[in-house]
């Protein structure tokens, strides 16, 4: 018994102290809650043993930018919203919350409607619900209602059918607040539309251009009345479905073979015209000629090119690897030889680019041993004795990601924030003349292509970028690049931008492309992957306002590098090949559903870097034939078949 | 039977020892991984390679590493982003990633507080401008940034005080030490290390280094290697420093700072000076200057603090310090060039050193043992092995 009593006793010397001496902080008061714009002095310190100490004690919001807390613990509340607090002192914490009343709502606005409303028609409300603190909510519940629902009704969403002439009420609540809006109704006075289009059959991917006149009794055209267009159809193929798409300003495409109903409305008065839609029957052969392997190593960019002495050759980058660059002569397709290679210190040569005279090659630096990343200019002279001239890393040592040539200049990213254009008239002598940069926060940057003096940038969230580099379009110049027309899409993955003035319309476009992994990458050699993203066709012909106009998308694969040549899309898909795709006439809608898909070629190697695992980097045309790198095998090229003369029948064996 | 007690026990605790195993996770920046590397007292090998990161085709840079005081997680920072890099927070032994946090630019070397539970990463901001960046405070419960505290130019080496009320970090541009208050959050002194180096009382130069234990490496002359970046001789004057004054390009350069675990005193790698300088946190003065091998960049102290063992970058060498004597007891040759970071075991007995290598070399961890001075093993994993943590001893 006395040795159990000794054993307690030792025991209880050693349990640990701090559980008797347990440390805790006091919030006073315990329930903080504030409104917006207000401060409020808090109160903490540390308790032990029943004892307030005075022990240094720090609150810290994790949400400074909503509620922030000073040294003194004075509390200001900025955003409305529940917010965590912690407080943190020598060896105790404590979490806390203190809550920030979202303000009443102060006003709904509602945008103007017109004068007079057709009987018949339809309008949808705008609205903005504004709360106390000036801020717009979209997180409170509104609510609509019409006094004279005979005359105008409105539905849970804000849209106003018209029904017969004569003043209705439209209410619009949120919380306490209302605003009443007067929907004049008149008597529809439109009898008749006339619909009229340029044509009436197609093939799929043509574009219509509808134009529909609303009349009244006396034939004369009414010209504020609101025109619907809407259509429907049955595909040639009973295992299809007609599909296309309609804008509101009577632009249409069909998906499909088939015949299609467009109609124009306005009221009860309406208008059809049917159209015959054939296919678009664009589709070549392409076949495989050649291949130059890399199976060590993964590749990444390339360049082809003509070599002053009127041969052809081409260079490779290299990924996750040793710092090399290949140079190739493939003045032969079907026989693409190695001729020469350059290493730099870098793990990634990521970009090669080539000048327009065939003299100069730049190569991007990425994983440089000593961090130092840059760039590096090489004399392709001759090709099959490279040289390197200089290596430039002023401000790119965070890495050069993608590098461009234009005339005597480079445009080298730098740190994925920025590009800076590069003097190299003098090649030994590099020197930075300017620089790009947005200043949208965490701007980020991915590529750069320059064509007639413009610079085309990826820019991630904030999208593709248009930068007078000498052009004149705005004044700029390398010296001082200016930009002035931009356009970003919602998914915020925008990796590449290449210009395409279409021959045939006339129209601007900007194609950007995404680059997204959705199932990630294995890098490592027996890496099977797949890719994501899509082209986004953008229509920069009015550069005040460019409009999204088309997709081109591989179904579980996804966009990379591209080139344009005439009305004709070479494009990497990764794990989806090179797609060639028709780009003539109007661009609108789903193009590779609308068949524009010309041919698609996927190379695969048994002898790959990762065997059989195609992964296309980028694709060029270069003298009839199409050259594309590959992740995984290196440099290949293929041959499309010509292009047959319109009504040609196609032989069959 | 005392003679057969004693045997049997002595046979245990040899068992026990040579049973032990210990774990290390190391950054492989180039590569976008993270090793796990075990070491059994003999044998050094890569038991798994954790992949990290979330833009595929980009390379993120996993740079700095720690694992936090109570050893259930770990804590990465991917140096690369868009452009803001991010702390990513995994659960040791599952590796498996639970939260993370986007910093500043270039986020690299870090620590959990023990007081406080608060994690301070400096952000390295190493291609920006030459303008004060700043040290990021996050609580790792929630992975929210509370918090920047700005430093100076490109700041380097955060660790805290044992009782992880103080962190320290070092501007390499601005050659500066920074002393923070981990409660207050609030920088409490600063040192110019240019001038503190100056001012040093003791040039450890001048020793006699003839008998030194010099490992395998037998002074071996130096091999050309690549150096660190060495921006006091880059021309910045073009440079765009959005309207700040122009910042001093440190001389000293100061790469990393290490907190001595017992002792009020401070150890700062002078990488551009070749020195390690021993400050005290309680004067603010330099101590003991120690002169060191080529490039000294990232240090650590053993917990029992009786060693201090420092990478030498540009020599490609690893320093062994005795921290009483101040005498350098061994200068081993690493496996290859660009040697790294260090992070000795909590027994104190070996140190496990990050080698990167060049281009496609693999990066390496050289394992010493501190009571011998010598190299015993070297584990292989990705490109460019640099952020080291010791995560723990199992037997």
């Amino acid at each position: 018994m006395k040795k159990l009593k000794k054993a307690l006793y030792i025991l209880a010397l050693l349990f640990p102290v701090t559980l008797f001496a347990q440390k805790e902080i006091v919030i006073e008061p315990a329930n903080i809650t504030m409104e917006v714009g207000q401060k409020k002095q808090i109160t903490a310190y540390v308790m032990e043993n029943g004892k307030k100490l005075k022990d240094p004690i720090n609150l810290l919001s994790r949400a400074r930018r909503s509620l922030s807390i000073d040294s003194t613990m004075m509390a200001h509340a900025i955003q409305p919203g529940t917010y965590d607090i912690v407080a943190v002192a020598d060896g105790v914490r404590k979490n806390f919350q203190i809550k920030v009343n979202y303000p009443a709502i102060a006003s709904i606005k509602i945008d103007d409607i017109p004068q007079k409303i057709y009987a018949g028609t339809s309008i949808a409300l705008k609205y903005h619900v504004i709360d106390k603190s000036g801020a717009t909510r979209d997180n409170v519940d509104v609510q609509f209602s019409s006094m004279y629902g005979n005359i105008a009704e409105v539905d849970d969403f804000g849209m106003v059918n018209t029904l017969i002439p004569g003043k209705a009420t439209i209410t619009v609540k949120a919380e306490n607040i209302t605003n009443t809006i007067t929907v004049n109704v008149v008597s529809n006075p439109i009898v008749k539309i006339q619909l009229e289009a340029e044509m009436n059959t197609a093939r799929t991917g043509d574009v219509f251009h509808f134009k529909a006149k609303a009349l009244d009794k006396n034939g004369k055209i009414v010209e504020d009345a609101p025109i619907f267009y809407s259509f429907s159809g049955v595909s040639d193929n009973t295992s299809q479905s007609a599909s296309g798409l309609i804008k509101n300003d009577g632009r249409f495409v069909a998906d499909e073979a088939g015949r299609y109903t467009v109609t124009a409305s306005c009221g009860v008065a309406s208008a059809s015209k049917t159209l015959k839609i054939t296919p678009r029957e664009v589709t070549r052969k392409i076949e495989m000629v050649g291949q130059g392997s890399v199976n060590d190593k993964h590749t990444s960019d390339f360049w082809v090119w003509e070599g002053i002495d009127g041969r052809d050759y081409a260079v490779t980058g290299t990924w996750g690897a040793d710092g090399t660059a290949y140079f190739w002569d493939v003045t032969d397709p079907s026989n693409i030889s190695k001729i020469d290679s350059v290493q730099v210190d870098a793990r990634t040569v990521n970009d090669v680019k080539i000048s327009e005279d065939g003299k100069i090659c730049v190569i991007s630096r990425e994983g440089a041993s000593d961090r130092k990343n840059g760039l590096v200019i090489i004399d392709v002279s001759n090709p099959r004795d490279v040289e390197i001239i200089s290596r430039f890393d002023e401000n790119m040592t965070g890495g050069v990601h993608n590098v461009f040539i234009s005339g005597d200049y480079l445009y080298a990213l730098s740190g994925g924030q920025k590009y800076y254009i590069i003097d190299i008239k003098d090649p030994k002598n590099p020197r930075a003349v300017s620089k790009f940069e947005l200043d949208t926060p965490g701007h980020s940057i991915h590529d750069v292509w320059v064509e007639d003096g413009i610079a085309y940038s990826s820019n991630w969230a904030d999208g593709i970028q248009l930068v007078d580099v000498g052009n004149g379009i705005a004044g700029g110049s390398p010296e001082n690049p200016k930009q002035f027309a931009s356009y970003a899409y919602p998914n915020k993955a925008n990796h590449a931008s290449f210009p395409f003035r279409s021959p045939s319309t006339g129209k601007f476009y900007v194609i950007g492309g995404d680059e997204i992994f959705p199932y990630g990458l294995n890098t490592g050699k027996g890496g099977v992957n797949m890719a994501g993203g899509y082209l986004h066709v953008v229509d920069f012909t009015d550069l005040e306002n460019p409009q999204e106009v088309a997709r081109f998308e591989v179904p579980y694969a996804g966009s990379h590098n591209y080139w344009i040549e005439g009305e004709t899309l070479y494009v990497a898909f990764y794990n989806g090949g090179v797609r060639v795709v028709d780009l003539s006439g109007e661009l609108m809608g789903d193009l590779r559903k609308q068949g524009r898909e010309i041919a698609w070629i996927i190379p695969n190697d048994a002898n790959g870097y990762t065997a059989n695992a195609p992964f296309t980097w980028g694709a060029q045309l270069h003298k009839g034939h199409v050259f594309f790198s590959d992740w995984n095998s290196g440099l290949w090229s293929a041959k499309l078949e010509p292009e047959k003369p319109k009504n040609t029948p196609i032989k069959v064996k | 039977m005392k003679k057969t007690l004693i045997i049997v026990f002595s046979l245990i605790a040899i068992t026990a020892l040579q049973a032990q195993n210990y774990y290390v996770y190391v950054a492989a920046e180039s590569e976008d991984e993270v090793a796990l590397v075990k070491f059994d007292g003999k044998k050094a090998e890569t038991i798994k390679n954790i992949p990290v990161g979330i833009w595929p085709a980009e390379n993120e840079g996993p740079h700095g590493i720690t694992v936090g005081p109570e050893g259930k997680y770990w804590y990465l920072s991917l140096a690369h982003g868009n452009p803001f890099g991010t702390l990513y927070k995994y659960e040791t032994g599952t590796d498996k990633a639970v939260g993370s946090v986007t910093l500043g630019l270039f986020p690299a070397s870090m620590q959990v507080s023990a007081a406080t539970g608060l994690l301070y990463c400096v952000n390295f901001n190493l291609h920006g401008d030459m303008v004060p960046s700043t040290v990021s405070v996050v609580d790792v419960e929630s992975m929210t940034e509370l918090t920047q505290i700005t430093t100076g130019a490109m700041p380097h080496g955060s660790r805290l005080t044992s009782d992880g009320l103080k962190q320290y970090s070092v501007a390499m541009m601005s050659g500066e030490l920074f002393e923070i208050d981990a409660i207050s959050l609030k920088i409490t002194k600063t040192l110019d290390l240019d001038e503190a180096s100056k001012l040093a009382p003791e040039d450890h130069s001048m020793m006699d280094h003839s008998k030194m234990d010099m490992g395998k490496s037998k002074m071996d002359e130096e091999k050309k290697s690549m150096a660190g970046m060495d921006h006091s001789q880059m021309d910045h004057s073009k440079m765009d420093m959005g309207g700040m004054p122009a910042m001093k390009h440190s001389a000293f350069k100061p790469t990393w700072v290490s907190t001595h675990p017992t002792k009020n005193l401070v150890y700062v790698a002078g990488n551009g000076a070749a020195e390690v300088l021993e400050i005290s946190t309680d004067t603010w003065k330099t101590t003991r200057k120690f002169k060191t091998d080529k490039g000294p960049y990232n240090i650590d102290i053993s917990p029992d603090g009786k060693r201090m063992v420092v990478s030498y970058k540009t020599a490609a060498k690893t320093g062994v310090w005795d921290l009483e004597s101040g005498k350098e007891l061994a200068r081993l040759d690493n496996s290859q060039k660009v040697t790294h970071g260090v992070a000795i075991s909590s027994d104190s007995k070996f140190a496990f050193v990050s080698v990167e290598g060049i281009g496609d070399d693999p990066g390496m961890v050289d394992v010493i043992d501190l009571t011998t001075n010598r190299l015993i093993d070297t584990a292989y994993l990705g490109k460019q092995a640099g952020g080291i943590a010791f995560w723990k001893i199992e037997r």
